[in-house]
């Protein structure tokens, strides 16, 4: 039997398969893939492959951390970028230069989830994945009026696990609705927006207490709402009777929701229950939380041992960075793509 | 040899070490390796496990006799009777207990996962392992993985820069 015995297997961390395996499991948090890439050159090179950040975020696509939000009105100067505020603490706190968008027109977000994000660019909608660095523009539904409205994206199946860049944007008012489909390329067509029944559109906008309710599946396959508990939030934001409480957005992951008082914006977690503040503010905004895995494709970096290099980081326009080796005689190599927004060339010798 | 015995379908899985283990065939399957190897009619004799000693076989055994769904004929009753929250919460505890092994074993255990495909114990094994370094130094990462920092001072400095944010 003896003599039948393969080669003695490499150990795990040895085996790049295995190796992978392992460090899919680093914690989804935005500090994980660029703190072990600081081990040594292999983990280098095994987070840095676009396919292993792949993997990482679809291992965690079902707890991805709530990164911070986006602001989704701004103060009406002319073409202010998209701002993002990260709410995580240090070491996880992603820049918010990482994820801001500069474009030259005004831009409004309208939503967040699945790691896109939707942004009215009048008369256009764009849906923009930050980490991937998509982008992708439609126009908005005829007959909807962007002051009546509002959108949502989602990513559809085939994108799960934020994958591929295939999405589904709704544009819903008081009355009708409409879904696109990037698998389409199209809008659908209209059907009537469901009201709850017993509610007018309208009873949401000064609620003062928070009502959980639960979807259930029964066994015959029939989903129904079902009310859970009712958390008075008047008392607990310690509101004025004039004070009334807006939905701002809402995390499905992180299971939990932004609520403006109209002095303060409160981040409150459903189960279990727990509220914290985020901020004072009495500026209408909207805030929309932004949960995702970050696993940036990073910059690239070619070591070029035995010369020395001169090394010049290319800032592309919002996130997307490039760290390219050249040789001191400039012949080597500038590899990878240089797109159209470089705003800046950095030399350091 | 495939066998019969109460009812249930044996199977027998050989270690490179020459140990023999009978196993149901339905504790085998969880390894998803052995699963396609049955499924394609390629196990109607004994199987031999490569690369995987019998010391480790053993404990591939134990985890999958121990994961291998409680539902059929013979189990139906277990998982009646057993809230399937109290039966998750039963194998979390005894995952625990299981995984306490020294680092030698558990790197075993992951190679067998892997090669076998089975992927609770995959699961297991690599999420142990990351959970024991994710909170450590740099240093300490490299010494317990017995890796070295093969970074030049200076190579360290720029990836530091470019996320200097990641390193508060």
């Amino acid at each position: 039997m003896s003599d039948m015995l393969p080669p003695a297997a490499a150990p795990p961390l040895d085996d790049e398969n295995l190796l992978t395996e392992i460090l899919l499991r680093l914690p989804p948090l935005p500090s994980s893939l660029p703190r072990a890439s600081l081990v040594c050159k292999r983990w280098r090179s095994l987070t840095s492959d676009p396919a292993f950040a792949r993997r990482f975020r679809l291992h965690h696509r079902r707890n991805p951390p709530l990164l911070g939000y986006f602001h989704g009105v701004f103060d009406g100067l002319p073409f202010e970028p998209v701002r993002f505020e990260p709410t995580l603490e240090a070491p996880n706190r992603v820049p918010p230069g990482r994820l801001s968008l500069q474009l030259d027109s005004n831009l409004r977000v309208l939503g967040c989830r699945h790691g896109l994000v939707l942004i009215l660019d009048w008369p256009q909608l764009l849906v923009w994945d930050p980490f991937a660095g998509h982008q992708h523009r439609l126009a908005y539904p005829p007959g909807f009026d962007p002051d009546k409205s509002n959108g949502a994206v989602l990513r559809s199946a085939a994108g799960a696990g934020e994958v591929h860049f295939q999405f589904q944007v709704v544009v819903s008012d008081y009355y009708e609705t409409c879904v696109y489909s990037s698998e389409t390329g199209a809008w659908g067509s209209l059907i009537s927006t469901p009201t709850p029944s017993g509610n007018s559109p309208d009873s949401d906008t000064r609620v003062r207490e928070l009502q959980l309710w639960k979807r259930k599946t029964g066994f015959d396959g029939v989903a129904s709402w079902e009310m859970g508990r009712t958390v008075e939030l008047g008392k607990l934001f310690s509101m004025d009777s004039h004070d009334f409480l807006t939905i701002q957005g809402y995390a499905q992951d992180n299971n939990l929701v932004f609520l403006w008082t109209g002095r303060s914006v409160f981040m409150v977690k459903l189960e279990p229950f727990q509220c914290e503040k985020l901020l004072d503010t009495n500026k209408w905004d909207r805030y929309y939380p932004f949960e995702t895995v970050y696993a940036t494709v990073p910059r690239f970096v070619f070591w070029l041992p035995r010369c020395r290099n001169w090394l010049l980081q290319c800032g592309f326009i919002n996130f997307l960075y490039l760290t390219v080796h050249v040789k001191i005689n400039g012949l080597c190599c500038m590899h990878g793509q240089l797109g159209s927004g470089i705003v800046g060339l950095i030399i350091n010798c | 040899m495939a066998t019969r015995e109460a009812g249930k379908k044996m199977i027998m899985l050989k270690s490179p070490d020459g140990m023999e283990f009978e196993v149901e065939e339905a504790v085998a399957m969880e390894s998803q390796t052995i699963r396609k190897m049955i499924e394609d009619d390629c196990a109607d004799t004994a199987i031999l496990i490569p690369n995987i000693n019998s010391k480790i076989l053993s404990r591939v055994i134990e985890y999958c006799n121990k994961h291998v769904p409680t539902t059929g004929a013979t189990g139906a009753a277990a998982s009646d009777t057993v809230a399937p929250a109290a039966l998750a919460e039963d194998l979390k505890i005894w995952d625990a207990e299981f995984i306490k092994v020294n680092r030698a074993t558990r790197f075993n255990l992951i190679q067998a996962a892997s090669y076998l495909n089975i992927k609770g114990l995959l699961d297991l094994t690599s999420q142990t392992t990351i959970d024991t370094i994710s909170d450590n130094s740099l240093e300490e990462i490299r010494s317990f993985l017995s890796t070295k920092n093969d970074y030049l001072p200076e190579e360290e400095q720029t990836i530091r820069r470019e996320n200097q944010w990641a390193f508060q």
